[in-house]
């Protein structure tokens, strides 16, 4: 199959770098990737295509926003996929009931935006699927977990870059400040003396986006830059996709948080398995359950909620005692999640697309 | 038959005076006649639908990228209706090879960021046929339908005769009605070179004609966007403007044409190079004939003889514009003789009523909106 993804152009997004990965081993099934559009000149290994006609399925992948072609590269697009050629990957739960969480993270805005998504997925296609394991809680959308673990991006100890950080927080402040400020940040507070460098890496955590309310909704960007001097907590910029790994390596720790709503939804994200290739402990802010499910028991010890301040000590003392953790659950995600596994998945979708399901 | 009209209907611009006529005698014909799109306060009187899952035909309207609809609609459209029951009326000629007239392209990727084979790409996914409004289309795969036409019921101040039209048209009474000499409404998109060529004639005749009225966008200065894209053929001369005491006027809603040209005593129907290159009707075409003026026809004679008829080629001036004008002016009964003829060709060959019959023997419905009720 030539499969032509459809999808925002980000290079410091984590779906991109998951299509990078599908790229990569699509010929090693026999197929082939691109994303429509035209190259970007900093990534210059992502395939890009303006040519429909030479593919054979289309993947839309949507996060957030509705992110729509212009009208006449739609019409050729719907006029040269039929619908069971057309797969949609909803990343972001938008294909679901309206779900608002403790008046904080929602899906939607309202019923009306809730309806406007649904109708226009389901015009789109066919066969919707969400990032996740299991089954979807929306019993339109199917479940693909679609992000995976790519071992030989493992950064190995001896090659790693030194080690500048204590603690880093890799990703955009995107529905992230509730979490943080209740858990993270009082922890920081009763630990700061015993650890050196904190930092949050990617947009918004110093401040608003500069497109100001077109952006999305003011609670998706709260912070509080006077806490994060107060506290010596550090923002760098944002790094591109294939920085993640390296730039996660050069901290004894990186917390992995989610958004309450993919949290709260199983959605898998990229930064699941990013943070596992880097040379680091990896601190996860989910629940045990689903850390379990996710990485296999080994990660019952890398879990923060609830114990945030004692868990960072124990691991900046006991740092070899969580490596061999790290190596588990590594083990476990290298056979669970392997991309051969998600490609497979995927390829399998895609040839199966307009087939009863059972 | 239950048409959908799908494009981007502006009441300001574009075949938004075609749609409505459509729409009132698509009605009064027994046909059901929708825009595709929600209700549009400022144009209260057409009917839309955001249902096309019952449409015996939809009409793509397409002259510029907006025309195509947005998602979720259009793969309803595109999904759900067969492809024969999908119609491109391509209105700007868009679905050629790119056909370049002065500065004038039917493709221009500077402006709109699509080449030549994005618009076919398009056109071919979007419908099962594609028709141009021209006579003579070029390509083998393009059908003929001309699509803007006349409304006889439309047209101002029927006259009996000419003699009586002829009065009426150079009655003093009636100059505080029809303060200009000329009125020409339309954009200045591709239109300057013709407009000049046209001023720059009539100014010996300006003083006894009366005021010349240009109503339309970017006629008062060249816009900015032109500037910054490097676009030619949307230029102007104010000086020249201002020494003729042209009266510049900005874009006119599309109810308020007919009256505005019936201000002037005459009123040229201008088509863009590109459109004239490729023998394309616009509503203007038609709609010129409907108001109470002389139309001035800056079109080649034999699309003029072929769509008009014989009786129009009076209304074609030659090299001088003020002798042609003069001339007229001269000969009121004759003139109008020939616009009257004029309209009765046009009422018998390009009526609405006519579209309804093209459009129905083009797509073949009628067999299978017969067999059906």
């Amino acid at each position: 199959m030539n499969i032509l993804f459809v999808m925002k152009h980000r290079g410091n997004a984590g779906s991109t770098h998951a299509v990078a990965n599908y790229m990569r081993l699509a010929p090693h099934f026999g197929h082939e990737i691109a994303i429509f559009g035209t190259p970007i000149w900093y990534i210059p290994e992502l395939r890009f295509s303006m040519d429909i006609e030479d593919f054979d399925r289309v993947v839309y992948l949507f996060e957030t926003d509705l992110y729509e072609l212009l009208p006449m590269h739609q019409a050729i697009m719907l006029g040269h996929f039929e619908r069971d050629k057309r797969l949609i990957v909803d990343t972001d739960g938008m294909y679901h009931e309206l779900v608002e969480l403790g008046g904080y993270d929602f899906n939607h805005e309202s019923e009306a935006d809730r309806r406007k998504w649904i109708a226009y997925m389901d015009a789109l296609g066919d066969t919707v699927v969400h990032t996740l394991m299991g089954r979807s809680r929306f019993p339109k959308a199917q479940a693909l977990p679609f992000f995976g673990y790519d071992p030989e991006l493992e950064i190995d100890p001896v090659a790693a870059p030194g080690k500048t950080w204590d603690i880093l927080h890799l990703g955009h402040n995107w529905w992230r400040w509730q979490e943080v400020e209740q858990e993270l940040l009082p922890a920081f507070h009763a630990i700061r003396e015993r650890v050196g460098r904190i930092g949050f890496i990617g947009l918004w955590w110093d401040q608003p986006p500069e497109e100001g309310p077109d952006a999305g909704p003011c609670d998706a960007f709260l912070a509080d830059p006077y806490t994060f001097k107060r506290l010596r907590i550090e923002t760098p910029p944002a790094v591109n996709y294939n920085d993640v790994i390296k730039t996660m390596s050069t901290a004894r720790i990186n917390i992995l948080t989610q958004r309450p709503l993919l949290r709260h939804l199983k959605h898998l994200t990229l930064k699941y398995f990013e943070v596992f290739n880097a040379d680091t402990i990896p601190l996860l802010m989910l629940d045990d359950d689903h850390a379990v499910e996710v990485y296999g028991p080994a990660a019952k010890e890398l879990t923060l909620p609830g114990r945030a301040p004692e868990k960072i000590i124990d691991v900046l003392e006991n740092e070899d005692r969580y490596r061999e953790i790290v190596a588990d659950v590594r083990a476990h995600i290298r056979i669970a999640h392997s991309y051969e596994e998600r490609a497979r998945e995927l390829f399998a979708t895609l040839e199966n697309l307009g087939a009863p399901q059972t | 038959m239950k048409l959908v009209l799908a494009g981007a209907v502006d009441p300001w611009t574009r075949s938004v005076a075609t749609v409505h006529r459509f729409a009132k005698w698509g009605k009064a014909l027994g046909h059901e006649v929708a825009v595709y799109g929600p209700a549009n306060p400022e144009m209260p009187q057409l009917p839309t639908t955001l249902d096309t899952s019952d449409a015996d035909l939809v009409l793509f309207l397409v002259q510029v990228p907006q025309d195509i609809p947005d998602m979720p609609g259009l793969a309803l459209m595109m999904d759900r209706l067969p492809r024969n029951r999908r119609v491109v009326v391509d209105l700007w000629g868009r679905f050629n090879e790119t056909v370049r007239v002065d500065h004038d392209f039917n493709h221009l990727e500077k402006f709109d960021g699509h080449p030549d084979w994005e618009w076919k790409q398009a056109m071919t996914a979007l419908g099962g046929s594609i028709v141009q409004p021209t006579l003579t289309p070029r390509r083998a795969d393009v059908g003929s339908f001309l699509f803007h036409g006349f409304d006889p019921d439309a047209v101002v101040g029927s006259y009996a005769s000419a003699k009586e039209a002829a009065e009426a048209w150079l009655d003093p009474k009636r100059s505080v009605h029809r303060p200009y000499g000329v009125v020409y409404v339309g954009s200045n998109w591709q239109r300057w070179t013709q407009v000049r060529a046209f001023l720059e004639g009539y100014r010996k005749a300006a003083d006894s004609i009366g005021q010349v009225c240009l109503a339309g966008w970017d006629w008062s200065e060249r816009p900015g966007w032109a500037v910054e894209m490097g676009i030619a053929g949307v230029d102007t001369d104010i000086e020249l403007l201002a020494d003729l005491r042209v009266e510049v006027r900005m874009g006119v809603r599309f109810d308020r044409v007919v009256p505005l040209l019936g201000q002037g005593r005459f009123a040229p129907v201008i088509h863009r190079p590109v459109f004239k290159e490729l023998g394309l009707v616009t509503n203007r075409t038609f709609e010129t004939f409907e108001a109470d003026t002389v139309p001035v026809l800056m079109l080649p004679r034999d699309f003029v003889k072929t769509i008009y008829g014989a009786a129009a080629l009076r209304l074609v001036p030659g090299n001088d514009i003020a002798a042609h004008l003069e001339g007229l002016l001269a000969d009121p009964v004759g003139t109008w003789e020939a616009v009257l003829d004029t309209r009765a060709h046009l009422a018998r060959h390009h009526s609405i009523k006519k579209r309804f019959d093209d459009l129905e023997r083009l797509a073949g419905v009628i067999g299978r909106v017969k067999a059906a009720s």
